[in-house]
């Protein structure tokens, strides 16, 4: 049986100095006033769990770079904590808010990866989606990382944008190689609602068009030697993400702050949006009880996402069910969508392009 | 308690939706004291949600109500309730008929509208007494004099008389029960002539049978009469007779003017079908009172479960549904792509809405309906003729000597700016022009004989929106004549689905086949392949459109909470692939099937 105690820890810092038009994740503007609160009732909601030694800890937002200097020591400090001796340590930050003094202070407490928000090569795009950066700045946070020993280092790129053609994203993937970091994600816009996009109806691409853009980063990337070891991630051998491979192993985490999800034992569950409840402590919004059936449909929708799938051995000892008997499998195998190699089972590049329509078959 | 003849007013309401006719009954109950406002549901009159709803009254609803008017003498009222669509316009016709007056409601705000005067035009036919209501008047944008403008222009109706009223506050219902004393002329007939009593209405009850709601025209009826059914010809002895307040009240008897219901054992319904003329078995009436009119089903489509296990399920609820409907007619029938299900007859479109929806409301069924269509007679080379209400049970076309199909006499009444949309139209749905009545200076009568598939489909809608909804339109089955008609077919992946096929006019097969494959790839949604779809006749591909297979279908971002809204997506589209049809290897969603009608509605745009 799998382990089903957490061994990642997933802390939410909600604050930005600017809105992004595509962005769905809770998140307040300006940290000034509500900064300190925040991060008070943060650490009560840490102590509340007996959260012990992590192999992997991922400050995500929001922009946790946007705390002033003395909490974004405080919280990295306090992280530290409860990271396991040699543990991934991650923290996501923008360009623009990447001084060098933040980038020291992580060095200092072992910060040893983090995710940058490029997003685009092309400043008029990066403009069109609210970032505050240029990609010259981008360029030179990666640096400044490096000369401070941070060499685990992962780039965003958004596409799918309003009329990107393959030019574009072409232009957009060379610049993105010349920074040369070992990881890069790589996501379709999605419009979500109750984000800017949402509201001024900017549309998401179209399905042939994302389909080739997807297909010229995939061939494009593994040329220049990344493998894709989840739907949208690619990353030299060594270097995926720790963190989020708990996600795509269905593995259990602890998820802290606003708007935080975690998967603890049988539950998963779901932090209030509400900074006003979360103030107060009413940490938890949501609560799913995890049964044997859904932990299977669970357990597909996120491995299948990875490259490498799922293992058939694993698999029949934790769900007492050969998963190749299913008739809808045989014939995705058949069809091309689905193979197996070494005892696992896992999407081909055309089955991975439509995913969620296998899904859609096996559940 | 019983009331002299000259102390009974029997009236309808016509209405259109939304002018307050059900507030306007409720407040008439009220104050007639039938019944307490405790008891009182909102807009009791339309007793099925499915009615309240869509605000139409399908099933049509009497209520004797007792009034003491201002003179000091006590009156009985029958208000008599109509339902309001074409498909039942004969219902209508026949509810109209056992009453002497009808009360008028228009809006205040928005004057005469044209689903009104369909009705008025079947009221001023059976010679009604009508008095023009003017509703809504507490709202600020009322315009009493704009509203009565329009009763007497677009209707020809005097408004001297007209009653102004909000059923909201409930001011001026006083005086419309005073208006209804004073001019609407008490039931004429004579109480010893031999019994003869209008069916209106019916509805099944599991103890009694059938109770019938009638209107005595002659003669008067108790417990025990044996009675005869003029037209079916049938025979039975009356168990019980009473009045609905809207409780059923029993009563000893019912005289000559009254409205009430009658209890004889009766099994089927469509033994009592509306315009029916009730008489004594034993010294009958000389003839039946006139109206009468055979109602058959117009349109015919296949009904099947989209879970074949729910088989047993339609049967039992079709079953229910009959008992209660006598215009509802259904068989077994197989198809080889939906299973096993039945062809059902209805009146019309509007029928058969209703019916689906409450299949699929009350019974909790999950439904695929064929494409609507006709009888049509086909005559055999060397001799014979089948009839066809079923497109894929056409005979082979190297048998086919000649297809007839059912015209109708159509008269559409319509205010005469409207008469050439009105004749562009008809020639469009292959109608042949008959005659040109002008009743006077603003409205005419328009007859046009039409093949009816062509007006079961839109023809309606696109009459309505021709004429901003002012014609009103009436028919009747005339004759069969021959078209030139061939069944088309429907190929998905190479395989005919033979639930898609359909007898089309072969001049338009073409630009309905192309119309019909297109539609066909946009409702369809994208499979993991490519699936071709196209338009057939007697084997030849006459139309092509391909559903392109799914090239990409991920979520680019999972993590953390991403990961269960992935999984509630992926619970709600799998709920969403259970309503549709496996059909070979590619899933058809329900509307599929239906979508040959809404064709027309997108060439009218």
């Amino acid at each position: 049986m799998r382990n089903k105690d957490a061994d990642s820890l997933y802390i939410h810092i909600p604050f930005c100095t600017k809105l992004c038009g595509y962005c769905d994740f809770p998140k307040l503007l300006g940290s000034e006033k509500w900064g300190e609160a925040y991060i008070t009732a943060l650490f009560l909601e840490i102590d509340s769990y007996n959260i012990g030694k992590m192999s992997t800890v991922y400050i995500g937002g929001g922009t946790p770079t946007s705390l002033n200097d003395d909490l974004f020591e405080k919280l990295i400090r306090k992280s530290k904590e409860h990271l396991k001796d040699g543990g991934e340590f991650t923290i996501e930050a923008n360009p623009d808010s990447l001084s060098e003094k933040k980038i020291r202070i992580m060095a200092e407490y072992s910060v040893n990866r983090v995710s940058l928000g490029v997003q685009s090569s092309h400043e008029y795009r990066l403009r069109e989606m609210g970032r505050s950066h240029s990609f010259e700045e981008a360029r030179n946070a990666v640096e400044l990382l490096r000369k401070n020993g941070i060499f685990n280092i992962n780039i965003d790129l958004i596409y799918g944008l309003k009329g990107e053609t393959l030019e574009e994203l072409k232009e957009d993937l060379s610049a993105f190689i010349e920074l040369d970091t070992p990881h890069i994600s790589t996501y379709c816009l999605s419009v979500s609602p109750g984000t800017l996009f949402y509201n001024k109806k900017y549309n998401e691409p179209g399905e042939e068009e994302s389909a080739d853009q997807y297909e010229l980063i995939l061939s494009t990337l593994r040329g220049v030697g990344y493998r894709r070891y989840e739907v949208s991630n690619f990353a030299k051998d060594g270097c995926f993400s720790k963190h989020n491979l708990t996600y795509w192993k269905d593995n259990r985490y602890y998820g802290v702050g606003l708007g935080a999800s975690g998967y603890l034992k049988d539950t998963r569950y779901d932090n209030t949006r509400n900074l006003d409840k979360y103030l107060r402590g009413q940490y938890i919004e949501k609560k799913e009880e995890i049964d044997p059936k859904s932990e299977y449909e669970y357990y597909l929708l996120t491995n299948l996402r990875l490259e490498e799938g799922i293992d058939l051995e694993e698999f029949e000892k934790e769900f007492s069910y050969t998963l190749l008997n299913k008739k809808e499998i045989k014939e995705m195998i058949e069809s091309n969508l689905l193979k197996i190699e070494n005892n696992r089972l896992s999407a081909t590049d055309k089955g991975m392009m439509i995913l969620d329509r296998i899904l859609l078959n096996l559940f | 308690m019983k009331y002299a003849q000259d102390h009974i007013r029997n009236f309808s309401v016509i209405a259109h939706i939304d002018h307050g006719k059900s507030t306007l009954c409720d407040r008439i109950l009220e104050l007639t004291g039938a019944v307490e406002q405790r008891n009182l549901q909102a807009q009791m009159l339309d007793d099925m949600d499915l009615e309240r709803e869509r605000g139409i009254t399908i099933k049509l609803n009497a209520v004797t109500v007792t009034y003491k008017a201002n003179n000091g003498e006590d009156y009985i009222f029958n208000l008599i309730d109509t339902p309001g669509h074409v498909d039942f316009t004969y219902e209508v016709s026949r509810s109209l008929a056992a009453c002497e007056g009808a009360l008028l409601v228009v809006d205040a705000t928005q004057g005469v509208q044209a689903q009104t005067l369909a009705n008025v035009y079947l009221a001023i036919d059976n010679d009604l007494m009508i008095i023009p209501v003017i509703n809504k008047i507490d709202l600020p944008s009322a315009n009493v004099e704009f509203a009565k403008k329009e009763i007497r222009e677009r209707i020809g109706l005097s408004t001297v008389d007209s009653c102004l009223v909000s059923a909201k506050t409930g001011e001026g219902i006083k005086d419309i029960l005073e208006k209804i004393v004073e001019l609407v002329p008490p039931p004429s007939g004579d109480p010893s002539a031999p019994l003869q009593a209008l069916i209106f209405d019916s509805y099944y009850d599991s103890y009694r049978g059938v109770i019938v709601m009638v209107r005595i025209k002659n003669g008067s009826v108790k417990v025990g009469d044996r009675i005869k059914l003029m037209a079916s010809n049938k025979t039975y002895t009356i168990t019980e007779v009473g009045i609905r307040t809207p409780k059923e009240m029993r009563t000893e008897r019912l005289d000559c003017g009254d409205v009430g219901y009658i209890a004889a054992t009766i099994k089927d319904i469509k033994d009592v079908v509306p315009g029916e003329t009730i008489t004594y078995a034993d010294k009958p009436a000389s003839e039946a009172l006139p109206g009468y009119r055979k109602i058959n089903p117009m349109v015919y489509c296949g009904l099947y479960p989209v879970d074949s296990d729910d088989y047993e399920n339609l049967k039992d609820a079709l079953a229910k549904l009959v008992l209660n409907d006598s215009s509802l007619v259904y068989e077994p029938e197989t198809s080889k792509a939906l299973g096993f299900g039945f062809r059902v007859g209805f009146l019309g479109l509007l029928h058969m809405d209703v019916i689906q929806e409450r299949l699929e409301r009350e019974y909790g069924l999950n439904l695929i309906l064929t494409a609507p269509s006709v009888k049509y007679q086909v005559n055999i080379n060397g001799g014979g003729m089948v009839v066809v209400d079923n497109p894929s049970m056409m005979p082979e076309p190297s048998k086919i000597k000649s297809i007839m199909e059912p015209y109708v006499n159509a008269s559409i009444m319509t205010p005469k700016e409207y008469v050439g949309p009105i004749m562009e139209l008809c020639q469009e749905k292959r109608g042949i022009f008959e005659d040109m009545i002008y009743f006077d200076d603003t409205r005419v009568t328009v007859k046009y004989k039409l093949p009816l598939s062509e007006i079961i489909y839109s023809f309606f809608d696109r009459l309505k929106s021709a004429t901003k909804g002012y014609a009103s339109l009436d028919y009747e089955i005339s004759e069969y004549r021959e078209s030139d008609l061939a069944k088309m077919d429907i190929l998905l992946n190479g395989d005919i689905i033979d639930a898609l096929s359909t007898i089309v006019y072969r001049p338009s097969a073409y630009n309905r086949g192309l119309a019909i494959v297109s539609k066909l790839k946009q409702i369809i949604p994208k499979q993991q392949f490519q699936v071709p779809v196209q338009a057939a006749i007697n084997g030849k591909i006459i139309a092509r459109a391909d559903i392109k297979s799914v090239r990409k279908d991920v979520l680019a971002k999972c993590y953390g909470g991403d990961i269960s809204r992935k999984k509630k997506l992926l619970e709600k589209q799998k709920e969403g692939k259970k309503r549709m049809k496996a059909i070979g290897t590619v899933d058809v969603p329900q509307e599929a099937f239906m979508s040959v009608l809404s064709l027309e509605d997108e060439n009218e745009k």
